[in-house]
């Protein structure tokens, strides 16, 4: 078990470099091959999820443990409390966001074809997967 | 081993992985030549990305990057690399996907990444083979 966690450690951020690139270009793809112009609405969940997975990542783990000191005072916990919690707002908005434009890229004939929503969500989930697998191996220290 | 042989050796191995390294990029360039479209060429880009690693890290005294060491930057060209392997898989595919490359393209592209990979992983175990003998 051990040796599981240190492993991880070492290719960790690897993997999660892989995930992350994964997923944009699946997106890629999907602009590429799409006969339709694909409008600039589609881009902002996986633009939105980046910014998401960047901010949880941008955080120190030790900030939320219960006997630290601040230079902002005693009660500045609630700080990275907040910034955890727009972060976890904003993945779950871009999550319902490209579920939604799939949605209605499969009802519609005359817009991006299903491939692009399929695309959009797949890379909404594999850039947040990629967000907390870069949160994990950072801890490890 | 006498320590000629383990120079004439090391020289050896040194010789095959440039050879290894030189097929690679044929096999990249001749993916290009051989169907005269030069899109594939992008997946350059990726591979300049690559070895990022292993050239900040390859010479440095700091933990090397097989240690559990979790200093930000080197995490962080792990990232780099984890995304640019999957980028030279993924810019063929696209490729292939969109109908600009057939299917020689890209095979010829995906076996050019398998031996950059193969030549890397060996450059790195030759390297920690190395800090193993000189502390001996």
């Amino acid at each position: 078990m051990e040796n599981l966690a240190l492993l991880w450690g070492i290719i960790g951020p690897g993997v999660s470099g892989a995930v992350f690139g994964a997923g944009w270009w699946f997106w890629v793809d999907a602009v590429v091959c799409s006969a339709v112009q694909v409008s600039f609405l589609h881009y902002l969940p996986g633009i939105f999820a980046s910014l998401a997975a960047l901010m949880f990542n941008a955080v120190n783990k030790d900030e939320i443990g219960y006997d630290y000191y601040s230079p902002y005072g005693d009660d500045s916990e609630w700080r990275v409390k907040l910034w955890l919690f727009v972060a976890y707002v904003v993945s779950f908005v871009c999550l319902a966001g490209s579920v939604g434009l799939l949605v209605q890229d499969a009802l519609t004939d005359k817009g991006p074809s299903v491939w692009t929503g399929v695309a959009g969500v797949l890379q909404c989930v594999l850039v947040l997967i990629s967000g907390l697998i870069y949160w994990t191996c950072h801890s490890e220290d | 081993m006498a320590r000629s042989m383990r120079t004439c050796l090391h020289s050896g191995r040194l010789a095959l992985l440039a050879i290894l390294v030189s097929g690679g990029i044929v096999l990249q360039i001749l993916a290009c030549a051989l169907y005269n479209n030069w899109w594939p060429m992008l997946t350059v880009l990726m591979y300049l990305m690559l070895p990022m690693p292993l050239i900040f890290f390859l010479g440095s005294s700091s933990p090397s990057m097989m240690s559990n060491e979790g200093d930000g930057w080197v995490n962080f060209t792990k990232f780099l690399t984890g995304a640019s392997v999957v980028g030279s898989i993924a810019i063929p595919s696209i490729l292939k996907h969109a109908g600009v490359i057939g299917w020689g393209a890209l095979s010829m592209e995906l076996s050019s990444f398998i031996v950059f990979g193969v030549a890397i992983l060996w450059l790195i175990q030759m390297n920690g083979e190395d800090e193993y003998s000189s502390a001996f």
